[in-house]
């Protein structure tokens, strides 16, 4: 047993996961926006990256690590009920590529202010969990306390919202308006309101995410989010931008692909694994593994 | 303004060349009035002007959104570079044709499996592509220089033009000089070949794929070949002006081509008008001064530009002008200059109209 949980391919599969659910997290926060908005948010990770720093930060001024995720949460939260309700809105019913557009150039500004206000000086986040690899038998077994831990939390939060949606009546008139929200709003749903705590929610889940990423030893820097991002971005496509199942999903498979080329072949190529298990999936798949195929209306 | 509304309308081939052959003219004309500092930036811009036609073509014309062209100018200026690298004394134009063509075929590697996709699974994908693509010139280091990248010197100024220039500084002067106005005439030469291309068949059956593509394939147009074609397009003209932006640096490094490029092309192009010729040109001339623009609204705001804050008013300038730019004129400057022609001309049909009742 021992020497099983020290082989490379059980390793690799640990470091896979650890890293695939970070990606999940942030697949899911994006298939959220997507679902109710139909707008990919180009900004999600500098967006969490911001709120990781407002909040992280107050580490420095003796707060507490537990208050300080609460507080980036929060923070991440109100960033994202309110870039919907200022940016996002005036967009609704124009051409994809104007929200699209505006969420690049917000990227652009959010980095550009992080890095204006707390330098690009990367900073560790030190959490109450060691970061020190478990043995067995005098070889490495590549968990530590904070990975499980991050593994834990990250799972509680999907977990969290799957009953959020399945099981409240916020969540099925969030899923209500995704779905028809005319309909919604003859039923008396409040449709856009909905859409600002769709934005809220992916937005916290989002920050989660980012709080993980920056207080493992990958560190808080301004761009920590880009790389994350775009993996995580891939992992919606490849299951598929309507199915949350599918984000948690397809955010594993990119965690492990990313891991196993990292391993085997490089550690500069492993954004390029992610890349073609894209291709691959779009070329049998061009919606995703998990969504329905839909016959576009003429 | 009538006449000049009337010749829009009735442009040909000949005129469009005459035209361009006029501004290129000017643009050289001004090389001789600008400090040398101010040149070395106009030539910058000249290669951004090119990429960015690439990119107003692809996003406006064929409605495919790009968030890899930053990619695309990254392959065409290693292809430029490493050759430039082992043989020092191929003439100029081939390294150029050598860079369209390899950029034009990383267009065709991406577009193969993206145009099957539409607006932000194309957009994300394009954006992975240009996030791999550094990652991976910095592995194979032993050919692409790694971090530190490839240097070479292949823009040598003839000894007749420098022979134009005297006193203490007339090599830099020189130098500089040349560099311009062979951007300048590149991009001259890309913007001849852009407008026919806007106005030939193709572009026609481009922009019907993009409002209806149902319709264009009735029609017979092959709708995944045109699509790919204006990928292929697309990333041979970025692939130019990134061998261009190079040859310009006289260097190719990973560093040249961060994520944030893409957002800044984006910007340029959307600024100057998204399908727009002229606003390609406006999008190269704005990046050519950005820096210039950046510390002037520094010196306004009172922001010192040492300090972190300072060094960053690029990106957040950029970014901002952005989003106001698709908020309140998605059609960028370009499109307010069209607006007010057309307003003006309204204006006088208008007034010829009261002359007549």
């Amino acid at each position: 047993m021992s020497s099983f949980l020290t082989s490379s391919l059980m390793n690799n599969i640990f470091g896979g996961l650890a890293q695939g659910v970070i990606y999940s997290l942030v697949a899911l926060s994006l298939v959220i926006i997507w679902q109710s908005t139909h707008v990919l948010n180009f900004a999600q990770g500098a967006m969490a990256m911001f709120a990781t720093y407002v909040g992280m930060t107050q580490i420095d001024r003796g707060l507490n690590y537990w208050w300080c995720v609460v507080l980036s949460v929060c923070v991440g939260m109100l960033f994202g009920g309110a870039t919907e309700r200022v940016l996002i809105r005036p967009l609704y019913g124009k051409p994809e590529i104007n929200p699209i557009v505006v969420m690049v150039g917000f990227l652009g500004v959010i980095e550009a202010v992080t890095t204006g206000i707390w330098t690009s000086t990367s900073r560790n986040i030190a959490a109450p969990f060691s970061q020190i690899y478990f043995k067995s038998g005098g070889k490495l077994v590549l968990l530590s306390p904070f990975i499980i831990f991050q593994i834990i939390l990250a799972v509680a939060i999907m977990m969290l919202v799957a009953l959020l949606f399945r099981y409240t009546r916020l969540g099925l008139q969030l899923r209500a308006s995704a779905l028809a929200p005319e309909v919604a709003r003859l039923l008396g749903v409040r449709v856009n309101r909905m859409l600002t705590i769709g934005w809220m929610l992916s937005a916290g889940v989002g920050s989660i995410a980012a709080v993980i990423l920056a207080s493992g030893s990958f560190g808080l820097f301004p761009t920590n989010m880009d790389g994350v991002f775009v993996a995580g971005f891939i992992a919606a496509a490849v299951g598929g931008l309507d199915s949350p199942v599918g984000a948690i999903a397809g955010g594993l498979i990119i965690g492990l692909t990313e891991q196993f080329v990292l391993a085997y072949w490089s550690p500069s190529v492993a954004p390029l694994g992610g890349m073609i298990v894209l291709v691959a999936v779009l070329m049998v798949r061009p919606h995703g593994i998990f969504t329905k195929s839909v016959s576009r209306r003429v | 303004m009538n006449w000049l509304v009337q010749l829009r309308r009735q442009e040909t081939t000949p005129l469009r060349f005459l035209s361009v052959l006029v501004l290129t003219l000017v643009a050289i004309v001004v090389t001789f009035l600008l400090p040398p500092v101010a040149n070395s930036q106009l030539a910058g811009g000249a290669a951004i002007t090119i990429v960015i036609l690439g990119l107003s073509w692809l996003i406006g014309w064929s409605g495919q959104i790009s968030l890899g062209n930053s990619g695309f100018m990254a392959v065409g200026a290693y292809a430029a570079g490493i050759w430039a690298h082992h043989h020092a004394t191929t003439p100029l134009v081939f390294t150029f044709v050598l860079a369209t063509a390899v950029g034009g075929l990383s267009g065709l590697i991406v577009a193969i499996p993206s145009t099957r996709l539409r607006g932000p699974y194309l957009a994300g994908m394009t954006l992975a592509f240009s996030a791999a693509i550094t990652p991976l010139a910095q592995n194979f280091s032993s050919v692409t220089g790694g971090e530190g990248g490839i240097f070479f010197n292949t823009l040598t100024t003839p000894t007749w033009f420098q022979h134009l220039f005297s006193g203490p500084d007339a090599t830099i002067n020189a130098n500089a000089q040349w560099t311009a106005d062979l951007a300048v005439v590149m991009a001259g030469v890309m913007f001849f070949f852009m407008a026919n291309l806007f106005h030939s068949r193709t572009g026609r059956a481009m922009r019907l794929v993009r409002d209806n593509d149902v319709a264009a394939e009735l029609m017979g147009i092959n709708l995944s070949r045109t699509r790919t074609l204006a990928f292929v397009i697309a990333a041979s003209f970025a692939g130019l002006g990134g061998a261009l932006f190079s040859l310009i640096n006289a260097t190719v490094r990973p560093e040249t081509f961060p994520l944030t490029l893409s957002i800044t092309l984006l910007t340029l192009m959307v600024l100057g008008g998204i399908g727009t010729l002229s606003g390609a040109v406006i999008g190269g001339i704005v990046y050519s001064f950005s820096s210039n623009l950046v510390s002037h609204i520094n010196s306004l705001t009172g922001v010192n530009p040492a300090s972190n804050l300072g060094a960053n008013m690029q990106g957040i300038i950029f970014g901002a002008l952005l989003i106001l730019t698709m908020l309140f004129a998605p059609r960028g400057i370009a499109g307010l200059g069209i607006k007010l022609v057309n307003l003006r001309h309204s204006r006088v049909r208008l007034a010829s109209d009261e002359n007549v009742n």
